[in-house]
């Protein structure tokens, strides 16, 4: 059209039509395919033996602008709801104070996972081709931001307002110390950065996110509200908004591979591997947290874990990339048989380092002891009759010196870390499926716990030679490293962590700790 | 009672739930120290929301100074490179979480903004339209600049845009991935508005060209862009290292670059060709350019060029890359010049003396936010006198 008849059209079409005019997101969004251009060097920094197609395409159709205009309607609600009526009601103060610790562990870490998730993201967002899924990856980005910031607010929210502001207040640095961490970092930090980004997609969206995430975000907001506490859920809901985006980029990730030879190599052994990995450590902790760490019960972890885990994620949702060529994982089955008791196993050692902690642990009531024998028939022989024996002999008074650990050693249980997973275990005493297996690689010994890690760790040990807490307080007494670790709290000599959560009860100090004398040593070592 | 609970029956408000949780708690809180984070040090005088929400985050051991874990990576990339390390980059650090965004923003501050960004806009667009302000443009201005060169330009950011992507992988702090995801998402947001700017005059002026494929064509084949073309490809795929990144792209390329053709061409001289549509959209863009300004130089000034153990080395450090990043910059503002050819001149404003004099702003602008505070010495005149042979 000649420049001058523009203008004349332009102006025609304005005087039949003066309403106004915009330009939605979608329509800029339809563009954005057409962003990129070819050069010599455009490929990515993150390899892959994946090839991801460059057509792929991505369903929100998110721009920047309605990105933000979106997540901040929503932030406006939820930071609504806490500044103003939970605050009011002074709801942080209601909570039941075993929820209280739980929200302590499970803030922080779900933080850990959103935050290497920025990092995750940052990295498909490179290894991908197509605009519209390099955008979909940048929205991941942003929202685990979000999550970082938001799971932070709720242990900055407990710390300002609520009952026992230890460790809530300082989760970031002494998380370090116990024997859940490592393994959280395997899950939830490494494993989401650290190798093929397909299959670090793999290990983020399609096993964390649309097998674990699930429950831990969602039934996790059941047993706060049992448990008085509403602040989880405003902020644990409004993260789940997001995460149906997440779950679809790691959906794309599998169309955009799918016609790729090496997908039918590697896919599911990438997937077999990644879910192992994701719930070798979530299955027990995720039960133990919930189970262990609340006052009400919502359901058996069992129920929740075949519901969500099996038949939702290993039938339901694998079942859809069936076409693709995807598989329900071969662990599936074993990690089945240990839903039900791997994490009655690991709260024994978990109650059994509870100085480690950054969090207050409490033993079973008589009254929890039977919802678990109901639930868990058999369950008061193997766990319930030694807690009593623990309680008999003061495990939560500070002046009887006693710590459960010492039942470990008295009774010739050693207590092993997985090599791979870097989750404790103890073979000789445990229902779970663990069984010890010990290699020796780079003149060193390393112990696992199943058949599934320790192919793993065949085909690449340089991967996961990562030491663990055995090896690094090998020789050390306890309260050096409680200190060292700062697990105290502002008074300088109450440690963070207690074996209960009675309000009447003594809290534990430094001292006696002290008195104790435990030192640690390396139970590989004595093989 | 039982201790199961069924029915969604809350804590909170269930009477009977409520009143055996109060009997559990302490009538004293536990512990005095309320703040999180207490044991940081602040930028300012107290601990913010935003150090709160932010810091400490990432799980580094310390031996990636500023970590406060301990130990190694729990699972490497294949072959045994770790999960973040010292050697992504050559800038030394006693402490890479030391970085703060100086406008403290976290998510839900930064996306606020953006979003009453995008509800003005929408508002904007509309006032713009029924008001029939488009009559008013330049029609070679319109076609050719807006439909073609801006279009092209936009290129430029996206590329930009993507260089951040492993740059949100690979750096070691927190803060620094948080402010580096969202000068990324700054980027890719002006690159849009470019699009939204062009799907909007389409909407106003039948067979204004919304496609794509002319800007396209011009950013991949044409001259104008070929020396900027060829340095967002440089720092987008061809280097590994992310501080370097950062300091191509926001501390070399954008602030002279990506400056001169915002403010001094687009925005400068779009109302001397009736229009008040594009400097509507470069503002939202300057915005971002001078809050990209505040965290790249909080970055390279305030904390590595001022690290009391790595400073020296870090300034020399990034001397040698404003060396290699700064003549690759010249020759695409040298190409650049050539748009002034394609437009009708006017006199005092896109002649050669008022072009010397815009690139005057931007290099004294850029001597004095980012040459001088490493004492790079640089003689902007012949500079400019290099850039203005490009004058067709
Ligand atoms: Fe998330
Ligand atoms: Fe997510």
């Amino acid at each position: 059209m000649a420049i001058s008849a523009a203008t004349k059209a332009a102006t025609d079409a304005l005087a039949v039509n003066r309403a106004p005019v915009s330009v939605g997101a979608q329509e800029v969004h339809r563009w954005m395919q057409s962003f990129t251009w070819d050069f010599e060097k455009n490929r990515t920094k993150y390899s892959t033996k994946y090839k991801m197609a460059n057509d792929t395409k991505e369903q929100f159709k998110l721009i920047a602008k309605e990105y933000a205009r979106m997540e901040s309607v929503k932030d406006e609600r939820q930071f609504g709801s806490l500044q103003d009526v939970l605050t009011r009601v002074d709801a942080a103060n209601r909570v039941h104070p075993k929820w209280n610790e739980s929200m302590k562990v499970i803030s922080n870490f779900l933080e850990v996972g959103e935050y290497n998730a920025i990092a995750a993201t940052g990295m498909l967002w490179d290894s991908a081709t197509a605009p519209e899924q390099k955008n979909g990856y940048l929205g991941q980005v942003m929202d685990e931001i979000r999550h970082t910031n938001q799971c932070g607010y709720i242990n900055y929210y407990f710390a300002k307002q609520g009952q026992d502001a230890a460790g809530h207040n300082d989760a970031r640095r002494t998380r370090a110390i116990g024997p859940l961490w490592k393994g959280m970092k395997r899950v939830f930090s490494d494993g989401f950065i650290s190798g093929d980004a397909v299959e670090c997609s793999i290990n983020l969206q399609l096993v964390g996110e649309a097998c674990f995430t699930n429950p831990l975000i969602v039934a996790v907001t059941e047993w706060a509200s049992a448990n008085g506490d509403e602040m989880t859920p405003t902020v644990f809901l409004s993260i789940e908004t997001d995460e149906l985006r997440h779950m679809a980029n790691g959906y794309q990730t599998v169309v955009s591979i799918a016609n790729d030879e090496a997908a039918s190599k590697y896919l599911n052994t990438d997937l077999n591997n990644a879910f192992w990995t994701q719930q070798k450590y979530f299955t027990p902790v995720l039960g133990m947290m919930f189970e262990y760490g609340s006052h009400f019960k919502v359901e058996p972890w069992v129920k929740t874990w075949n519901r969500w885990v099996y038949e939702d994620w290993g039938g339901i949702w694998i079942g859809r990339l069936g076409k693709y060529g995807v598989q329900s994982p071969a662990s599936l089955r074993d990690a089945k048989k240990d839903a039900y008791w791997a994490h009655h196993d690991l709260f024994m050692i978990a109650y059994a380092l509870w100085p480690t902690g950054f969090f207050r642990v409490t033993l079973p009531t008589a009254e929890e002891a039977e919802w678990y024998e109901a639930n868990y028939p058999g369950w008061y022989d193997m766990y319930g009759k030694v807690y009593d024996e623990w309680r008999a002999r003061g495990c939560e008074d500070p002046d009887s010196g006693f710590l459960p650990l010492q039942w470990f050693i008295e009774n010739n249980h050693p207590i092993y870390i997985d090599r791979v997973s870097q989750v404790p275990f103890c073979p000789s005493y445990c229902k779970g499926a663990s069984t010890l297996r010990v290699l020796e690689y780079n003149g060193k010994k390393h112990s696992f716990s199943d058949q599934w890690g320790e192919r793993m760790w065949l085909s690449e040990p340089e991967r996961y030679e990562c030491q663990n807490i055995w090896e690094q307080y090998e020789g050390r007494e306890l309260s050096e490293v409680i200190t060292e670790g700062h697990g105290l709290r502002s008074d300088g000599k109450t440690l963070i962590s207690q074996p209960h959560t009675n309000k009447d009860g003594k809290m534990w100090t430094l001292d006696d700790i002290k008195k104790i004398n435990c030192v640690f040593s390396d139970p590989l070592k004595a093989l | 009672m039982s201790i199961e609970v069924s029915g969604g029956r809350r804590g909170l408000t269930d009477p009977v739930l409520a009143a055996e949780i109060m009997a559990a708690i302490p009538d004293q809180p536990l512990e005095t120290q309320r703040k999180m984070n207490y044991f940081m040090t602040p930028r300012g005088k107290r601990i913010n929301e935003y150090e709160v929400l932010c810091c400490y985050t990432q799980p580094t051991p310390d031996w990636i100074p500023g970590g406060l874990d301990w130990g190694d990576w729990t699972q490497k990339f294949h072959g045994g490179r770790p999960s973040w390390s010292n050697e992504s980059t050559e800038m030394r650090s006693s402490d890479w979480l030391k970085h703060r965004d100086p406008a403290f923003r976290w998510h839900a501050l930064y996306v606020k903004d953006k979003a009453e960004e995008w509800r003005y806009t929408d508002r904007f667009l509309k006032a713009y339209s029924a008001d029939g302000h488009v009559r008013s443009m330049d029609p070679v201005w319109r076609d050719e600049v807006l439909g073609d060169y801006l279009g092209a330009f936009g290129f430029s950011e996206y590329g930009l845009f993507n260089s951040h992507s492993s740059v949100v992988r690979d750096c070691l702090g927190d803060t620094l991935r948080m402010s580096s995801a969202m000068i990324g998402l700054d980027k890719v947001d002006n690159a849009q508005m470019i699009q939204i700017e062009r799907t909007f005059l389409a909407k106003l002026v039948p067979g204004f060209p919304e496609s794509t494929d002319i800007p396209k064509n011009e950013w991949t084949k044409g001259v104008i862009f070929k020396g900027s073309r060829e340095v967002v490809q440089q720092i987008w795929q061809e280097t590994y290292d992310w501080n370097e990144i950062l300091f191509s792209g926001h501390m070399i390329y954008d602030p002279l670059f990506g400056q001169f053709v915002r403010r001094e061409f687009f925005s400068r001289l779009s109302s001397y060709y009736g229009d008040t549509l594009t400097p509507f959209f470069i503002n939202q863009m300057q915005l971002y350019f001078s809050q990209t300004k505040g965290i790249t130089t909080d970055m390279f000034h305030t904390c590595l060029a001022a690290d009391e153990q790595f400073g020296d080395y870090n300034i020399r450090l990034m001397r040698a890359w404003a060396d290699k990043w700064l003549p690759r910059t010249i020759t695409s503002l040298k190409d650049f010049m050539g748009i002034f050819s394609k437009i009708p001149e006017i006199k005092g404003v896109s002649d050669k003396p008022a072009i010397e004099a815009a690139l005057g702003r931007v290099f004294d602008d850029w001597k004095h936010d980012f040459a001088d505070p490493i004492g790079y010495k640089v003689d902007t005149a012949a500079l400019i006198k290099t850039v203005l042979t490009g004058l067709k």
